[in-house]
């Protein structure tokens, strides 16, 4: 019962701050440039906006379009039920741990990367294209700077690294977790589709990834599709912020200790995330060919992460 | 239990009064060996009745093979025994049945395809039977006189069956490499066979697993298996054969080929790794998981520069032999560290990876057959929109794409979570050296997992997505009911053995009892798989919240902003008309990998413009673009020139005149009486 409870509270948290944090960065993000920015909720009104809309479909498309976002929303929304983001439990903890998170993020990506080549058009099939051999270098990284964590606990589960860490901090922080850690932040700029590997504010150039997969869509699938991106951004930014930084987050399943607990979650996301928004504005977009060098840099890193805590455990 | 059946007598011969398991198998030996005959006839052979006798008999053998997979029984009898030292001796095991029950599954859906599927010539049709009842007879061989026996005959009837009647000549260039290397494969086997033969005193496998050979012997039989069964596998650099003979066969002989026989290959290196090998050095293990991760990587990276729907399949066949290859690696590397909950588990996962791979291999080949029927052509670069065109076969291969790519919750999944979960036990158990082998195999399987994923959208999101390439595309229609329903039954099948793998995986626990002696796995019989490192996994669970979570926003959108409206206009493509050329095509799509990947693939391209006269302006540019394959040209290239230089030295010993051979004679002669004497 209280997993339900529990799982529920994960998606509708998901779901509603998503936008807003998203707003966030983006607001942050305006100052550095000088701008005022749209309001921090534009989100919220653009998602409404589009529901509202009347879908526009090309005469090429096939069902996997009109289903992609179904099945991308719901992966990314699964996902959220193994990233421990109040505390150190997860709702779905005996069904599944990173590598079940790592594979529903890869199942969204694959669903999305299919819906955006069913048009037949050249835009979204290049934004696909990208997106798969980006994240063929991406995933590496994720997978290694989170084992890395897992080694010293000796398990998988998100919730248990979580306990963990914020029990033993002296065992937890490590150089092997330093350099998780940094591999992960280059990382987490590349999933969430930001500067410099893609840019979320280019429409209709050369140089976009995720928004040229999503350029035959609108109305109800497009916000499907850009729900499912914020929701996927949120995690990774709470699994940065939870999973690697565990600390004050353990103690009774209580409201008094989650009164206490959840505004300090929050304000390590919000620093993420403006940290995050610092980094997209302190960097240029790099060229795509340029991007194994970033990309194997934390590669790199991660590895060595891993092998340090092998070797120094 | 062990049965102990037709221990003398000189053939096979079905009592009535034997077990259930034993007669089945037998009948299905005789109706395999009796089916070619059904060709002699020409109402046979309108019906088709060939293709239903494999199928009868591929269930039978199926229906026995779980049975004993899930009893842990033996069954044993002689089929033929035309001499005391040349005995074919049928000995089914736990590991031999899964195995067995891979190879009858695979060519259940292989002849129900096959039945309706292009045309074959008589002896095509034939020599299928011969094939599947060689494979059976492999996995179930009980000395190295059957075994080998088997072998060659499954080398040699698949030879057959690549060939065809060897028009055009690429079909038999290909068919005659595959002979080649398969025979390389055999030289390996027997020497393996040999050394251990020797070390054990006797041919009986039974025997030799009693006395497991360890050390020098040991390293060089290991290697000698690895080497021969690594080749029929398609171990890279040995896999140069597949990517060759997948594409010319019949898609239903690719199916076999490709889910089965290459499990066959397998299954010989799990049979003297495991059972005839004491749990000796750790470099072997390491060497395979080395091996595996090679070819993973490697062989989905070729994958992804292929543009011929079979050649791509054949390459991912690499690429999953290598993930299989870790798991062996990784439950060698646990069994050489005395921790045998551990071998077992990752055992486990490359044995219901194995399985898998048949489901969503034979999914996928068959779909080429079907596309090809379609549209005479499987190059991806005059596909697209057949998702439309063929819905069935659209939707199979969907699923099958996803299976393949190991996304949660299809079956590909399973055993590649069951797989990095062990290899993270590896990374997190004692020992650097295996330590760092683990995360550099974990690394490596990641990057697999990511190119597979970029390789099968690509493969769907060309051929079956967009618009259609080429006349032949936009005129594809669906296929004849038995394939598509083939198709149907296998991505089902793909979905049921994803959410239920958990329930495969705690069946498989004879075989790890019988390979480890310890059970990997320690939950009970419900939804959540439990290894015994603790670490749990439920894809029904997942599966379920996926179903459950994906109707929400329409429902809630539908609530609170009424019914969705569609309309169906032109696509943006910067205000021209859109051409089906102006689609990504395959190379494009794979253009980034290409270039993230070029060290490792070296690809090469060359522009060249053309002038015409005086002209300032290009008269023609052309452009040839290719990815070298790199074994071939630098490993096997030198040594076919080194062997063809050193057959010719060897031929100034023909001379032709009988004086010399006389001299040849007289020198073996007393060559061998100096040698004897002293």
């Amino acid at each position: 019962m209280s997993a339900i409870v529990l799982g529920a509270g994960h998606l509708i948290a998901v779901v509603a701050i998503a936008p807003l944090l998203n707003g966030v960065i983006r607001s942050v993000k305006a100052r550095f440039q000088q701008r005022k920015g749209p309001p921090l909720l534009q989100n919220y009104f653009d998602l409404a906006k589009w529901l509202g809309r009347r879908e526009q479909l090309a005469q090429s498309t096939s069902y996997v379009h009109v289903l992609a976002p179904f099945g991308v929303l719901a992966a990314s929304l699964a996902a959220s039920l193994f990233v421990p983001m109040f505390g150190d439990n997860t709702p779905l903890t005996s069904s599944g741990d990173l590598l079940v998170l790592l594979g529903l993020f890869a199942l969204a990506r694959a669903l999305l990367a299919m819906g955006g080549m069913d048009s037949g058009g050249a835009f979204g099939q290049m934004g696909s294209s990208r997106e798969m051999a980006v994240s063929s270098l991406v995933e590496p990284v994720l997978l290694i700077s989170l084992v890395t964590l897992a080694v010293v606990p000796g398990t998988t589960r998100l919730g248990e690294i979580v306990a963990f860490g914020d029990s033993d901090p002296a065992k937890f922080l490590s150089v092997g977790w330093a350099l998780a850690a940094a591999a992960f932040a280059v990382v987490l700029v590349a999933e969430t589709g930001r500067i410099p590997v893609d840019n979320p504010d280019t429409h209709l150039e050369l140089t976009m990834i995720h928004e040229g997969m999503l350029i035959e869509y609108s109305g109800r699938s497009l916000a499907m599709m850009h729900l499912a991106h914020m929701v996927k951004q949120v995690l990774l930014i709470v699994l940065f912020a939870n999973v690697f930084l565990p600390f004050g987050l353990t103690g009774d399943h209580t409201v008094a200790n989650y009164a206490l607990i959840v505004p300090l979650i929050a304000a390590k996301v919000v620093m993420v995330a403006v940290g995050l928004a610092v980094a997209e504005s302190s960097f240029a977009k790099m060229r795509l060919f340029q991007l194994p060098d970033l990309l194997g840099a934390a590669a790199f890193v991660a590895m060595l992460g891993a092998a340090v805590t092998v070797l120094y455990r | 239990m062990v049965f102990h059946v037709e221990r003398h007598g000189a053939a096979v011969v079905i009592h009535l009064d034997d077990p259930w398991v034993n007669q089945a198998l037998k009948l299905a030996l005789l109706l395999l060996v009796a089916a070619p005959l059904t060709v002699l006839f020409p109402f046979t052979r309108r019906i088709k009745l060939i293709f239903w006798v494999v199928v009868a008999a591929s269930g039978l053998a199926l229906a026995a093979s779980i049975s004993i997979v899930i009893s842990g029984d033996l069954i044993e009898f002689r089929l033929w025994s035309p001499s005391p030292y040349a005995e074919l001796l049928v000995s089914l095991d736990a590991t031999g049945a899964f195995f067995a029950a891979i190879v009858a599954g695979v060519s259940i859906a292989a002849a129900v395809f096959g039945s309706s599927y292009a045309h074959h010539s008589a002896l095509d049709d034939a020599v299928l039977p011969l094939f599947v009842l060689s494979m059976l007879l492999v996995v179930a061989a009980g000395n190295i006189f059957a075994f080998l026996f088997a072998w060659e005959a499954m080398a040699l009837t698949s030879f057959v069956l690549v060939i065809g009647d060897g028009t055009p000549r690429p079909r038999r260039q290909a068919a005659i490499i595959y002979l080649v290397m398969t025979h390389v494969s055999s030289v390996f086997v027997v020497a393996a066979f040999f050394v251990l033969a020797n070390a054990a005193g006797s041919t009986s496998f039974v025997d030799m697993a009693a006395s497991p050979l360890e050390g020098q012997t040991g390293s060089i039989a290991f290697l000698c298996a690895l080497l021969g069964f690594g080749t029929k596998a398609g171990l890279m650099p040995l896999h140069i054969w597949l990517p060759r003979a997948h594409p010319v066969a019949p898609s239903h002989v690719s199916a076999l080929m490709s889910a089965a026989m290459v499990k066959v290959g397998l299954y010989g290196l799990i049979r003297v790794s495991f059972s005839m090998l004491a749990p000796g050095e750790v470099w072997w293990a390491l060497l395979l998981i080395g091996v595996g991760s090679v070819s993973a990587v490697m062989g989905v990276l070729y994958a992804l520069m292929e543009h011929e729907v079979k050649r791509i399949l054949a390459f991912s066949t690499v690429e999953n032999v290598g993930i299989i290859a870790i798991a062996l690696g990784t439950s060698l590397t646990f069994r050489a560290q005395a921790a045998p909950s551990l071998a077992a588990a990752a055992l486990v996962a490359g044995l219901v990876h194995a399985a898998n791979h048949a489901w969503f291999k034979t999914l996928l080949f068959l779909a080429a057959g079907s596309v090809q029927n379609a549209t005479h052509t499987l190059s991806l670069d005059k596909l697209g929109g057949l998702a439309k065109q063929m819905p069935v076969t659209g939707a199979a291969v969907l699923v099958g794409s996803l299976a393949i790519a190991a996304l949660p919750p299809f079956n590909g999944f399973v055993g590649e979570w069951m797989l990095m979960r062990s290899l993270i036990d590896l990374v997190a158990n004692e020992g650097s050296t295996s330590g760092l082998a683990g995360v550099a195999a974990l690394a490596a399987l990641a990057l697999t997992g990511g190119l597979a994923a970029a390789c099968f959208v690509r493969f769907f999101g060309i051929a079956f997505l967009g618009l259609p390439r080429s006349e032949a595309a936009s005129h594809a229609v669906e296929s004849a009911a038995p394939m598509y329903g083939t198709l149907a039954l296998l991505a089902l099948g793909c979905v049921v053995t994803g959410v239920g793998g958990p329930w495969l995986a705690r069946g498989l626990g004879a075989i790890s009892a019988e390979l480890t002696g310890a059970s990997g796995l320690t939950g009970q019989g419900d939804e959540v798989l439990v290894l015994s490192s603790g670490a749990s996994v439920s894809p029904l669970i997942i599966a379920g919240v996926l179903l459950l979570l994906a109707p929400m926003p329409w429902l809630l959108a539908r609530i609170f902003w009424g019914a969705n409206h569609r309309d169906r206009g032109a696509i943006w493509t910067t205000g021209v008309v859109h051409r089906p050329t102006m689609q990504y095509s395959a190379a494009s799509f794979a253009k980034p990998i290409r270039l993230f990947f070029g060290r490792l693939l070296l690809p090469e391209r060359k522009i060249e413009v053309h002038y015409h006269g005086a002209s300032p302006l290009p008269r023609l540019v052309s452009y040839t673009g290719r990815v070298p394959a790199l074994f071939e040209e630098r490993l096997f290239e030198p040594a076919r020139v080194a062997a063809i230089w050193m057959a010719s030295r060897v031929r100034l010993l023909q001379a032709g005149s009988v004086q010399f051979y006389l001299l040849y004679m007289m020198a073996a002669l007393l060559v061998l009486v100096l040698g004897v004497a002293r």
